[in-house]
């Protein structure tokens, strides 16, 4: 599913040069559940930027599906990222102005679905994810497990090929975070795959293979069983 | 999408209710602003253009000039009796010609009603073949055919005859002649150039009790007809004034010095119709004109204000965008491209300048009688109702929303969606520095008006309390009356029986009004009189006239007073004495001089006074007397003492006199506050607009520092743990904002200065603009601001430091 090969990443400043992905390269297939760890500033936020389609890389190739979407136009990877790729975040993100329900609805209206079938697929997400209860209420009047639920139910409503999830976990107690981490767990057993960036040794262990990345490079790639 | 992006719009106005206040406020107060002078400005744009002949309407007009060299001696909007005729004789392409002759203002009388009226005229019977009129009564073919006819208006034939049918009523003119009612019309809307409120038949003047046919045809000095031609559409103008030279000294000869022709003098243009309202600026004009340089004043100011509120948004909003960093992340990540972000961006800002749009016509609405009252204008709302101002009306939201909305849409669209969902995005930079540069355009502007109304109102001050050279206090004028022509001099001995009347004096015309009538002057030199270059202005006034203003002679003698007609004596002032090249007041005493047709000795040199506005210079000036007391249009009655009883006896004694005669005065003082309305509805309205502005300006900066001073809470906090006090925090904090208002008065001041330099030339009398306006308006913008920022910054500085530190 995606196939990266000499993936280069430069942020420069006026005076000071940081390579972010030094010729990275790595494969995740289809229905794989893939963490990525390694120290802070390692590169990982930066290769989810890319893998996510929001950031292009300076140099090498990336192949999604089997098109080379490298050197895609902001409007041509928007359109392949509303489609195919989910995201879910350490701190939620939900917009604060928007209810759970027109939170989860968003990805939909991006892809210019009608509302009777948005509410449709919005309604079964949350039953799906037991907050259904709760569709009329904003973010600030949820528990943390709660926006986190919300949040994966926003990554998967458009039913996407592939799942961005980064330290899902990590603005959770453990309960909770135990909770989302069956979610995702449940989904790559529906087949979604998944890469999922985490500085929990305990999260990754959820994964099928853990990708330890320092300086930009992946050092070592260890198979769980 | 547009309603999921109305529903965070409305949620983010809720939300944030103060910054919303501040943007909805601002903008509706700018664009109300502007639908107010936007009202103003097409009616302006509107005057004469409901006749249906409008474009093809033209006024003859007559310049002089003085010959020698070449300087323009008098504009007039008229012209003498004859040209008419001759025009429309001599041009085969004129279609009509009609005149019209304003008289003034005369009393009207029908039985026991009597009314002084002033707006009455004699028209040529053809004027509703050129003009638009209503005409309700009477047939417009004939009504002002037959001599002693007159036509009214509605309301005025309401006045005099009440509910009773006008026609064929006699009314009394000025205690002499008899008209017959044959016509009744609508008033002319306001948005004409003239309003006659009673039409005399043009073909009365033709007897000789009147004006006589003689003077119709040959009277060439006697310029105050009003003569409009009707041209064919489309034909150029130019074309027949190139062939108005010839057609002058054709017809005029003996009218001016021998050795020159008429068109060494005399210049004839046409003037557009619906150019004369905002382009005309003659010195007899009918009614006050308007002006195209206030139009364009105006439109100015309003699209300032509108820009600072603008101005407004775009800041708050790019100062906002840190709150709003994670949704456009979000939406981002949920798959919205820039496009789709900088829509919602922008319909956010239509949708708040739409509802801003609204809430400005109700202002606009309440606003205009208030404004009519200030400005002495007639403007209805309804001018807006005209196809194309609805159509640009309904696009207005969308320009102010984009205009104020891009700015903010695509700096808002542009963010990275990881950084500003990891929290590490960082404001700053160009960012911060195009805020600043909108901030110090917002208080450039403001300081502009803010001197503009400071020398505005230093003019005012100056021309108020200058001194003019004569005594305009307790002054009161009287218009002469024929009736009074037998028994002046006891009317004068009964008014001066009083007390509190000091003088009584006579003449053509006093001080406030214009000098608008000139002849020729030859002054001796050697043993013969030779034609002088000067152009000198003549007043007919009496012996009293002088002391009634309290003018001093400055050299040789006033009047004989008891001579009846001093008929051989002239009066000049300094002016001129100076504008005859003689060397000094005592020269000019005993010198033989020759003005138009009457002979005589130079008797005496009065001081320079201000006859005229301050807008014109001091002239010169002959003073000599009328041959008869008909020659006088005006009494001026000096009162000392007690005014009250001076006022009660001079009524008791007009109406002992001319009990036909309405009794109506003024006094000079208020005729020359008059004289300065126009300025004083500017000043006005520059210190409201220029109040507006910097309310608009400062609510901006109240929220833009709220808003930086929530970002920097931290660092106070810090700086209080460190040991700072209040006060340096509050000039730590208010010193950036001083910094730009300081660039701000850099900025305003040239243009200022260059902006006023202009407005005050029009004036010949002016101030020098002082340099203490300037740095006061710097202070009061500086001040403002900082009120403005200290407010947020103090409530900043006292919070308890531990309370910041722990929003971390």
């Amino acid at each position: 599913m995606i196939r990266i090969k000499n993936l280069e990443k430069i942020y420069r400043t006026e005076d000071v040069e940081t390579v972010a992905l030094n010729k990275l390269t790595f494969e995740v297939k289809e229905g794989e559940f893939v963490a990525v760890m390694g120290p802070s500033g390692c590169g990982k936020s930066t290769l989810l930027n890319i893998l996510g389609l929001l950031d292009d890389p300076d140099d090498g190739s990336f192949l999604f599906n089997g098109i080379e979407v490298a050197k895609f136009n902001e409007r041509k990877r928007a359109e392949l990222r509303k489609r195919n790729i989910g995201f879910v975040f350490q701190s939620f993100n939900l917009i604060d102005e928007l209810t759970v329900f027109e939170n989860v609805e968003l990805p939909l209206i991006y892809l210019g679905i009608k509302a009777p079938e948005r509410k449709q697929r919005v309604e079964a997400v949350l039953d799906k994810m037991q907050i259904m209860h709760r569709r009329n209420h904003y973010p600030q009047q949820l528990s943390g497990g709660q926006q986190q639920r919300v949040a994966v139910a926003r990554a998967v409503v458009n039913n996407p090929k592939l799942i961005l999830a980064d330290e899902p976990t990590g603005n959770l107690d453990s309960s909770n975070g135990n909770e989302v981490m069956a979610l995702l767990t449940d989904l790559n057993e529906q087949g979604t795959t998944i890469v999922m960036v985490t500085h929990s040794e305990h999260d990754a262990r959820y994964s099928h293979r853990i990708i330890r990345m320092l300086d930009g490079q992946t050092v070592t790639e260890n198979i769980m069983v | 999408m547009i309603r999921n992006y109305l529903k965070i719009a409305v949620r983010n106005l809720l939300k944030y209710k103060f910054i919303s206040f501040i943007n909805l406020f601002g903008l509706s107060v700018g664009l109300t602003c502007c639908l107010l002078i936007t009202t103003y400005i097409l009616n302006e744009l509107s005057y004469d253009r409901y006749n249906k002949n409008a474009e093809n309407i033209y006024r003859v007009e007559r310049t002089f000039l003085n010959p020698e060299t070449k300087m323009l001696s008098l504009e007039l909007g008229s012209v003498a009796p004859p040209f008419g005729p001759l025009l429309e004789n001599d041009f085969k392409e004129i279609k009509k010609v009609t005149r019209l002759l304003p008289f003034g203002t005369t009393p009207l009388k029908f039985e026991d009603k009597i009314f002084n009226e002033k707006d009455v005229f004699f028209a040529d019977e053809n004027l509703f073949d050129v003009f638009d009129f209503k005409v309700t009564r009477g047939n417009p073919a004939k009504a002002l055919y037959n001599p002693y006819s007159v036509m009214l208006t509605e309301e005025t034939a309401k006045k005099y005859f009440g509910n009773d049918d006008p026609m064929n009523k006699v009314i009394r003119f000025n205690n002499q002649f008899d008209f017959k009612v044959t016509g009744i019309y609508k008033s002319l809307p306001p948005n004409a150039h003239f309003h006659p409120e009673i039409m005399l038949s043009f073909n009365t003047l033709k007897d000789t009790a009147i004006y006589g046919e003689k003077n119709l045809k040959t009277n060439w000095s006697n310029n105050s007809f009003l003569t409009y031609l009707l041209l064919p559409p489309g034909y150029n103008p130019k074309k027949l004034e190139a062939q108005f030279p010839a057609f002058q000294d054709r017809y005029i000869r003996d009218d001016g010095p021998a050795k020159f022709k008429t068109s060494d003098f005399s210049v004839l243009n046409l003037k557009k119709l619906t150019d004369i309202h905002l382009y005309s600026h003659k010195d007899d004009e009918v009614e006050i004109n308007g002006d195209i340089k206030r139009v364009y004043i105006f439109s100015a100011i309003a699209l300032f204000v509108l820009l600072i509120a603008c101005i407004n948004y775009m800041n708050l909003s790019t100062a906002r965008s840190v709150l709003r960093a994670k949704e456009i992340g979000v939406r981002k990540v949920a798959g919205a491209r820039k496009g789709e972000l900088i829509a919602q961006f922008l319909s956010e800002s239509v949708f708040v300048s739409c509802v801003a749009t609204i809430l400005a016509f109700a202002l606009t609405w309440s606003a205009l009688p208030w404004l009519n009252d200030l400005s002495g204008q007639k403007l209805v709302l309804g001018s807006l109702l005209n196809p194309y101002i609805i159509l640009v009306m309904l696009l207005v939201p969308f320009i102010v929303g984009i205009v104020a909305g891009i700015y903010p849409a695509l700096f808002l669209s542009s963010f990275q969606p990881i950084k500003v969902l990891k929290g590490i995005l960082k404001v700053g930079g160009a960012n911060v520095s195009f805020r600043k540069v909108l901030v110090v355009f917002q208080f450039s502007i403001s300081i502009i008006l803010i001197i503009a109304t400071g020398i505005v109102f230093q003019q005012l001050h100056f021309i108020q309390n200058k001194s003019l050279g004569f005594d305009k206090n307790h002054v009161l004028q009287i218009n002469n009356n024929a009736g009074l022509n037998d028994n002046y001099q006891a009317f004068k001995t009964e008014l001066l029986a009083n007390a509190n009347i000091k003088e009584v004096g006579l003449s053509s015309r006093v001080p406030t009004g214009r000098l608008l009538d000139a002849n020729g002057s030859q002054i001796n030199r050697g043993d013969s009189l030779a034609p002088t270059k000067a152009d000198i202005k003549l007043v007919r006034a009496d012996a009293d006239f002088l002391p009634a203003y309290g003018i001093k002679i400055v050299a040789g003698r006033n009047f004989y007073k008891d001579t009846n007609f001093d008929t051989s004596s002239f009066l000049i002032n300094e002016a001129a004495v100076k504008a005859l090249g003689l060397k000094s007041n005592e020269e000019a005493i005993g010198k033989q001089f020759q003005y138009g047709g009457r002979k005589g000795t130079l008797a005496g040199v009065f001081n320079d006074f201000h006859f005229e506005s301050l807008h014109q210079r001091i002239l010169p000036v002959v003073l000599f007397e009328g041959t008869n007391q008909g020659a006088y249009g005006n009494i001026s009655i000096k009162i000392t003492g007690n005014v009250p009883a001076a006022l009660a006896h001079i009524e008791r004694t007009w109406k002992k006199f001319l009990p036909e005669i309405p009794y109506q005065y003024n006094f000079v003082d208020e005729r020359y506050s008059k004289l300065y309305d126009s300025e004083k509805r500017q000043g006005t309205i520059f210190t409201i607009f220029s109040c507006i502005a910097i309310l608009i300006a400062c609510l901006g900066l109240f929220g833009l520092s709220a808003f930086t001073i929530t970002q920097r809470i931290k660092e106070i906090g810090i700086r209080k743990v460190l040991g700072a006090s209040v006060s340096t925090i509050v000039g730590l904090l208010s010193k950036d904002f001083l910094k730009l208002v300081l660039v701000a008065a850099v900025i305003a001041f040239p243009v200022a200065w260059y902006a006023m330099n202009k407005w005050l030339e029009d004036f010949a009398y002016r101030i020098n603009i002082p340099v203490w306006v300037f740095i006061v308006a710097a202070c009061i913008a500086a001040i403002v601001a900082f009120a403005t920022i200290s407010f947020q910054a103090i409530k900043a500085a006292t919070t308890n430091p531990v309370k910041n530190l722990r929003t971390e």
